[in-house]
């Protein structure tokens, strides 16, 4: 009998053996706390492209600008004042001497040099909006040669870049076109400044070629910044806590003294979390409790516009990706399709978070002054007449396919009425091919699909964030869409200085994707936030951009509404 | 006993190296690539500067690199995924975290299924028998994220008795701890169920109460004994599931332990971590197969661990 009991004992044992070794401290509950869906991916200025990588870069980094809380329009962050030549492309920023890093060294030119030099040294997602700058790109392509091959090629100096430090205070920037945005690309994380002294010890020197790379654990708790916040706290998977830094030289203007993101992945888990008073915001409000939360008519739930689209993706090139001509190649295919379904049931069915169908590539209202004129919209008359015009007869298109991602139900769900839209309104017959999304990614750069749902949003706030994606030669034009005349448009816009004439290029190269429909518009992407009405700092800009330095809870608000936190 | 062991023990390596080259085949294989995140591309040169760092440019290049390290310095390298992470520390976090949820969750399976088993076994056809076996039905049937959804729903969210997921004290352990262990008690309570009934007609039983001993004795002491033999070959797999985390379970109550990382590094194509919760998946199960070999010689001593076969 005795012995019958030593596994339970035993097991009773480990567990407490275990439960000591898993546990943490339980620490008090932040001033500000908000749930982000999946755990940051990378804390290193220079490789991040996720919304709450850059949400965190934020808190922790500043650039020479920094973007307004409450606008998000650029303001004078490191930099105190920039003097801006008359033709729009030399930018020497004078720097402000109060600014320091968290470890007490002042913040001076050379640590933006040093970053914005790693960038083209170690290239990462965003590398490319550093080719502004004169001579970035030609210098990032022969160092990667070099790099290559060391032996046969020459290292190139890094002076043929634009990028000057006059003394530890100044800092000269020379782009090779006028870029009326630049501003804004200056409080993006990409352009942060970055400690290199604290980084040696994560430096490993290539003997060859005397390349450095950084250990990716830099980023740790520790991590040296020049931002409103150190980081306290980074456990993977579940928090990161940050603290009022007391060394930002904007320290007065920062609200809240700790704030914590928690990573909770599971729906219904984030949106009890909340209604349980435990989290301050809900930045992404589930799927499966959005549509009911609407029809309560819930205060606490900010719906507004995205920045930027659903659409689907149609490869344009004269020949699939097997060497079968391609149906969609032809412009008229395209449209009658654009023009097949009814987006309204779409919206309203589906996809239920208040978004709105979309006739065109760039939403309408995100660029002030920038004029869109609406698309295709349903048309299935007209799609008949231009299928029949194009020589489809049968109720086929050979060799085309539609690509959906298994990971997503409301997609597969939205293509299915797509599918069964077509088939009512245009007799057409397409199949659907179901594809785990990494292997989706694959086939899409690989150019290997036919038609595809695919999203877009901007990074900056200029329409070029999104025109640029469809030049013949970015690696972002999935559709394999060429045309010379899109392209010498954008050139030229890129060229102009004049903000006004610069808008009415790109109106006219916008213009040209919405006709040609390489991609077809489907619905614009909402935001929709979750937050008590004692919450304040968090604008409702279309950008989904929160600036954690202005946020705090007021609690000596009285709540009306939402929750019981 | 000591030369079983050593034999034993002396072909982990060899499976282990095994089944690393298997696995490494198939994610070396697998379409799709672990640089480069959502909508935006990588440029080239990016993508090759992020493949030369972590020498994934080709599998000779990554066996020649990542095997080396993992023999002579136990480190799987960094994860691909997530660059400021080495796998060693993405274990390291996550596997306490879930051995002990495991084991407070095996724990409860165990003895709650064997107590059921047993008592379903005494009382065979009776209304005890019906329920528990109904019970056990509903529970080995229903998939564990809906329990879990709905423990969490009623317990933490409607009536707040637990807290909403999240890892840290031992009450947040309870709920998961129940889900989790739904499944093993539901197929342990079986499997005792039906060896004890053979066990309660077998002649030594009728031997030992017409010797007058009572009827709790033989059948805590005497049966269950021999009723647990099944239950012990079965623990060894179910504690190496168990203790190296559910999906589903650390999803719905947000817990950072190893079992999600088995899917996500999968569908990230994270092929370092991929390896690393393989490796670590296969050691527990070839240690719990051990010790079950080892269980089975002290529960009953006519099994001879030496003997061939």
């Amino acid at each position: 009998m005795l012995r019958l009991l030593v596994i339970p004992l035993a097991l009773l044992i480990l567990l407490a053996g275990a439960m000591a070794w898993s546990g943490s401290a339980a620490e008090k509950r932040a001033d500000f706390t908000f749930v982000s869906i999946r755990d940051v991916y990378t804390l290193d200025t220079n490789q991040m492209s996720y919304l709450q990588d850059f949400r965190l870069a934020y808190c922790i980094w500043e650039g020479l600008y920094s973007y307004d809380g409450m606008t998000l329009k650029p303001i004078p962050g490191v930099a105190s004042s920039c003097d801006v030549s008359a033709d729009k492309r030399v930018f020497t920023f004078h720097l402000r001497p109060e600014a320091v890093w968290s470890n007490g060294d002042p913040v001076t030119a050379h640590d933006f040099a040093f970053a914005w030099r790693r960038m083209l040294e170690s290239p990462g997602e965003y590398t490319y909006l550093h080719y502004y700058i004169k001579g970035a790109e030609p210098y990032l392509q022969a160092y990667q040669a070099y790099l290559k091959d060391p032996q046969h090629t020459p290292k190139p100096d890094f002076k043929t870049v634009g990028e000057q430090v006059i003394d530890d205070h100044t800092f000269k920037v020379t782009l090779s076109d006028p870029v009326t945005f630049f501003f804004d690309l200056m409080a993006f994380p990409p352009f942060f400044p970055l400690n290199q002294k604290s980084m040696e010890p994560f430096a490993k020197r290539d003997p060859v070629t005397g390349n450095v790379t950084y250990d990716g654990r830099f980023t740790r708790p520790g991590v040296v910044g020049n931002g409103p916040f150190i980081m306290t706290k980074w456990d993977f998977k579940r928090r990161v806590r940050l603290a009022k830094s007391p060394s930002y030289w904007d320290r007065a203007n920062v609200k809240s003294n700790s704030i914590e993101m928690v990573v909770v992945e599971d729906p219904l888990g984030q949106f009890l979390r909340y209604e349980a008073g435990e989290v301050d915001w809900l930045p992404n409000v589930p799927s499966d409790v959005g549509p009911e939360l609407i029809a309560q008519h819930r205060e606490d739930l900010r719906l507004f516009g995205g920045f930027g689209s659903y659409f689907l993706s149609c490869m344009s090139q004269p020949k699939l990706h097997n060497g079968q001509p391609n149906p969609l190649a032809d412009m008229r295919v395209r449209q009658a399709l654009a023009m097949g379904f009814d987006r309204e049931p779409i919206v309203k069915n589906v996809t239920r978070m208040g978004e709105k169908p979309a006739s065109t590539y760039i939403p309408p209202d995100i660029f002030p002054g920038f004029k869109v004129e609406p698309g295709f919209t349903f048309d299935p008359v007209r799609a008949k007449k231009l299928l029949a015009e194009a020589g489809i007869t049968g109720n086929r298109l050979p060799g085309v396919s539609f690509l959906v991602r298994s990971s997503s139900p409301v997609e597969a769900n939205t293509v299915q009425s797509i599918v069964n839209q077509w088939k009512a309104n245009l007799g057409l017959d397409i199949d659907i091919e179901l594809i785990e999304s990494k292997i989706a990614r694959q086939r899409l750069n690989d150019k290997d699909y036919e038609i595809a749902i695919a999203d877009w949003i901007g990074d900056y706030p200029d329409p070029s964030t999104f025109t640029d994606k469809y030049r013949s030669n970015s690696v972002n034009n999935d559709s394999g869409w060429v045309n010379q005349e899109y392209d010498s448009l954008l050139d030229q816009a890129q060229k102009e200085a004049d903000a006004q004439k610069r808008y009415a290029l790109l109106e006219k190269a916008n213009r040209m994707l919405d006709v040609e429909v390489p991609i077809i518009p489907l619905y614009y992407i909402t935001n929709q936030y979750l937050f008590r009405d004692n919450v304040r700092g968090i604008n409702l800009s279309p950008r989904n951009m929160t600036m954690l330095k202005g946020v705090w809870v007021d609690h000596d608000e009285k709540l009306v509404s939402g929750g019981n936190g | 006993m000591a030369r079983f062991l050593a034999w034993r023990l002396a072909q982990f390596p060899l499976i282990l190296a095994i089944i690393y080259l298997i696995t490494f085949f198939f994610v070396w294989v697998a379409p799709g690539s672990p640089f480069g995140q959502g909508e935006r591309q990588l440029n080239k040169d990016a993508r090759e500067a992020l493949e030369q760092k972590f020498h994934a440019r080709s599998a000779a290049q990554f066996l020649e690199y990542y095997p080396k390290e993992v023999i002579f310095h136990g480190d799987f390298g960094p994860s691909m995924q997530y660059a400021e992470w080495s796998v060693n520390d993405i274990l390291k976090s996550a596997l306490p975290i879930s051995v002990a949820l495991g084991l407070f969750a095996l724990t409860i399976g165990t003895l709650l299924g064997v107590l059921i088993g047993t008592l379903a076994a005494v009382y065979r056809g009776g209304l005890f028998d019906w329920t528990s076996l109904s019970i056990v039905l509903i529970g080995i049937s229903i998939p564990s994220f809906v329990t879990a959804a709905l423990l969490l729903s009623i317990f933490a969210g409607a009536l707040h008795w637990f807290p909403i997921g999240g890892w840290g004290s031992i009450r947040d352990m309870i709920l998961p701890g129940i889900a989790l262990s739904l499944a093993p008690m539901a197929y342990i309570a079986r499997l005792t169920r039906v060896s004890m009934i053979d066990v309660i007609s077998s002649d030594f039983v009728r031997t030992a109460r017409a010797k007058g001993l009572s009827r709790s004795i033989v059948i805590w002491k005497h049966c269950l004994r021999n009723a647990f033999l099944p239950v012990l070959s079965y623990l060894g797999p179910a504690a190496a599931g168990t203790l190296t985390g559910s999906f589903v379970v650390e999803k719905v109550f947000s817990i950072p332990g190893l079992g999600q990382h088995f899917v996500n590094s999968i569908q990230n194509r994270d092929r370092t971590l991929i390896l690393g919760t393989v490796m670590v998946y296969s050691l527990f199960l070839l240690t719990f197969n051990l010790l079950v070999d080892i269980g089975y010689a002290l529960v009953d001593p006519r099994v001879d661990v030496t003997a061939k076969g």
